[in-house]
């Protein structure tokens, strides 16, 4: 933890919360430019279901009246103090709809991209070290099956065949409906089920949770396949592999010890885009899944006209993204001591 | 990206024995990031040479020329007004119901229009899967070819001039990547209106990010080559060396990430058409038709998989082309 190690990240949080500034605004600018006066803005506040003269009123109550620059202050500060607005359906500050069911998803959606992870990594290195053999051609047709795939088919083929036709896992919601939730202390079901010693809970969760999770892991681990495979192939015609080779090294021990820990650095970068695009791709698995997390809130939300709803988990999405980007940076930091110069 | 080429690059000259001497201006074909084994003539020779690449190239060709020419027929026959026009080249009428054949199974019998099976009001799945194909090759080529040109304005004049305009551009394209491109396309359909424009303007708007990141770390890495350094030390203007030595030199390797996109496009757009955004009632789309379908699966697999297959043949075949373009300008041709 030298003091430059420190600057760089500084530097990067910086970085970090000036893009969420930024996004918050982007948002912003889109609320202002689709609906450009106070009572269109009003009807996006409350929903669609007031008549104009009402419309007027809310929107003088809310300051939806004042200048731009004002109404934009207000808003940046609201979303750091956790205002994200009211749901129109449920009646309560959107925040608290979010800590109920933004856990359940990061639940899965870690589980499923570390799974995704796993998968590209060690499918990239084998196909790497097996460069044009059947293996290496097996690899790609895996990959290039499930990736291509639309997420919903890969979803609905493993629940038809794991959950309808062998009867192996459950294919809807998230624990068995039945069974009562544990007392919510931090909103991650396994944290929550641990902590109450609800074993019954914990099991049924887990269960519910092998489908979407592999869905996830399924749809996400290609594109790390295919950068693993090609680092790996880098690293495999580098002096320093030969130099183990030379050494008398076995197979095994060149491509897993030496070839495969240098090769896996550039992969930390694209963990946050996997992240973020499985954060997104986990509204189809929700949704396909009947799993009670924000994306499938948010394919309600949609349905039931919800804009606050739909907006503040876009926010909300976006600002966990970011979080995720900058631990990817931070890590890369860690790993690779090149990049702090920059 | 950069470490790629690079990598490539000097392996290159290795094999060739030629000596990078920064201080001597060298043509500019010498020093492009490609070297010989550039440009588009490289890429289509190698592709004919390779049967995998080749036979994706053969289906993208397929779906985009039958694409165009479909898309046509629909806007000429919703032009004149005579929907005949717009199922011309298709099996049968994608629209007109046939009681009687609901929920058929797919049959030889009255080919090719029971090939794929019957929907719930006795369409032919053929022809509605058929009819569907243009509004896709559409959504994918604006969307890809607006990125690149927006992604590319941004990276490139980032990269170049640096300083307070990088960090300015590039926290603006990490805000619009933090974006869920998802659930931003299903609230704007829901404040603008549920509609495929809508859509398209909403994936245009947001799917520029990486390629400003690309564009961006392409300029950086070439503003330092030596023949960038002659034309600034000869006056050129920066506008003139964007345009001359920046722009073309980075635009070979967006080619295998482009083949690549039009397939995540075609993904993304179909995963929207499946929540029912950007659809319009009654017009067959690969996707919803999937999630119709999809309340009659199991017994009735065809209604669901057709489509589905539909959007993973053409996803597919755009990545074998791509992975294999990916492959020669990373200059990882050593297969």
């Amino acid at each position: 933890m030298d003091s430059k190690f420190l600057f760089f990240v500084a530097r990067r949080a910086v970085n970090a919360v000036i893009t969420v500034i930024l996004m918050i605004a982007l948002i912003f600018i889109i609320m202002h430019l689709v609906a450009p006066t106070p009572e269109d803005l009003a009807r996006l506040y409350v929903g669609p279901k007031f008549p104009p003269a009402e419309l007027k009123l809310i929107a003088q109550r809310l300051g939806l009246t004042q200048p731009v620059y004002v109404q934009f202050v207000t808003y940046v500060t609201g979303f750091f103090r956790g205002n994200l607005g009211t749901d129109t359906i449920y009646g309560i500050p959107e925040i608290l709809v979010i800590e109920e069911y933004f856990p359940v998803t990061l639940n899965m959606v870690l589980l499923g991209t570390l799974l995704g992870v796993l998968l590209g990594l060690f499918t990239g290195a084998i196909a790497a070290s097996n460069r044009n053999t059947p293996t290496d051609y097996g690899v790609k047709a895996l990959y290039l099956g499930t990736w291509a795939a639309p997420p919903f088919l890969v979803g609905v083929v493993l629940q038809l065949f794991l959950g309808y036709g062998l009867h192996l896992l459950p294919t809807s919601n998230v624990a068995n409906p039945v069974l009562s939730v544990p007392p919510p202390v931090t909103g991650f079901p396994l944290i929550d089920s641990i902590l109450a010693q609800d074993w019954t809970y914990l099991y049924s969760w887990t269960r519910h949770l092998i489908l979407p999770a592999i869905t996830i892991g399924l749809i996400s681990f290609g594109s790390i396949t295919r950068l693993t495979r090609a680092t790996m192939v880098d690293a495999l015609d580098k002096d320093y592999v030969k130099l183990a080779y030379m050494k008398g090294l076995g197979q095994r021990t060149v491509v897993w010890g030496t070839a495969f820990r240098n090769a896996i650095i550039p992969i930390v970068t694209l963990l946050a885009l996997t992240f973020a695009a499985t954060v997104g791709g986990a509204v189809i698995v929700e949704y396909v899944f009947e799993y009670h997390g924000i994306g499938f809130f948010a394919v309600q939300a949609a349905y039931a006209l919800d804009y606050p709803a739909i907006l503040a988990i876009t926010v909300i999405v976006g600002f966990s993204v970011i979080i995720a980007n900058f631990i990817a940076d931070v890590l890369y930091g860690i790993m690779d001591p090149r990049v702090r110069l920059t | 990206m950069g470490d790629g080429h690079t990598n490539r690059l000097t392996r290159f000259r290795l094999f060739k024995g030629r000596q990078r001497s920064p201080s001597v201006a060298v043509p500019d074909q010498a020093e492009t990031p490609l070297g010989e084994t550039s440009g588009i003539r490289f890429i289509v020779g190698f592709v004919r040479r390779d049967k995998i690449a080749l036979s994706g190239a053969f289906g993208i060709a397929i779906f985009i020329v039958f694409s165009v020419i479909q898309g046509l027929l629909e806007l000429l026959g919703g032009y004149l007004r005579n929907p005949s026009l717009s199922y011309l080249l298709l099996p049968s009428d994608p629209f007109t119901f046939h009681f009687g054949l609901e929920l058929a199974p797919p049959s030889l019998a009255n080919f090719p229009v029971g090939l794929l099976g019957y929907d719930e009001t006795g369409r032919s799945i053929l022809s509605r899967i058929l009819y569907a194909a243009p509004r896709d090759a559409l959504a994918s080529i604006l969307i890809v070819v607006s990125a690149i040109v927006i992604g590319m304005a941004l990276g490139i004049s980032a990269g170049y001039i640096g300083g307070w305009a990088d960090e300015i551009l590039m926290r603006i394209t990490d805000a619009f990547l933090a974006f869920p491109l998802i659930l931003l396309a299903i609230a704007m359909s829901l404040i603008l209106g549920n509609g495929y424009l809508v859509v398209l303007i909403t994936l245009m708007a947001i799917w520029w990010p990486t390629y400003a990141r690309f564009f961006r770390a392409q300029a950086l890495s070439l503003k330092s080559r030596g023949y960038v350094e002659a034309s600034r030390l000869s006056g050129l203007s920066s506008a003139r060396i964007i345009l001359r030595h920046i722009f073309p030199n980075s635009i070979d390797p967006i080619v295998a990430i482009a083949t690549l996109d039009f397939g995540n496009v075609i993904l993304t757009y179909s995963t929207l058409a499946f929540l029912g955004i950007g659809v319009t009632v009654g017009v067959p789309e690969w996707g919803s038709m999937a999630a119709q379908g999809l309340s009659y699966a199991p017994r009735v697999w065809w209604y669901a998989l057709f489509p589905a297959i539909a959007i993973m043949a053409v996803v597919v075949c755009f990545s074998l082309l791509g992975d294999r373009i990916q492959d020669m300008v990373g200059g990882r041709i050593s297969y």
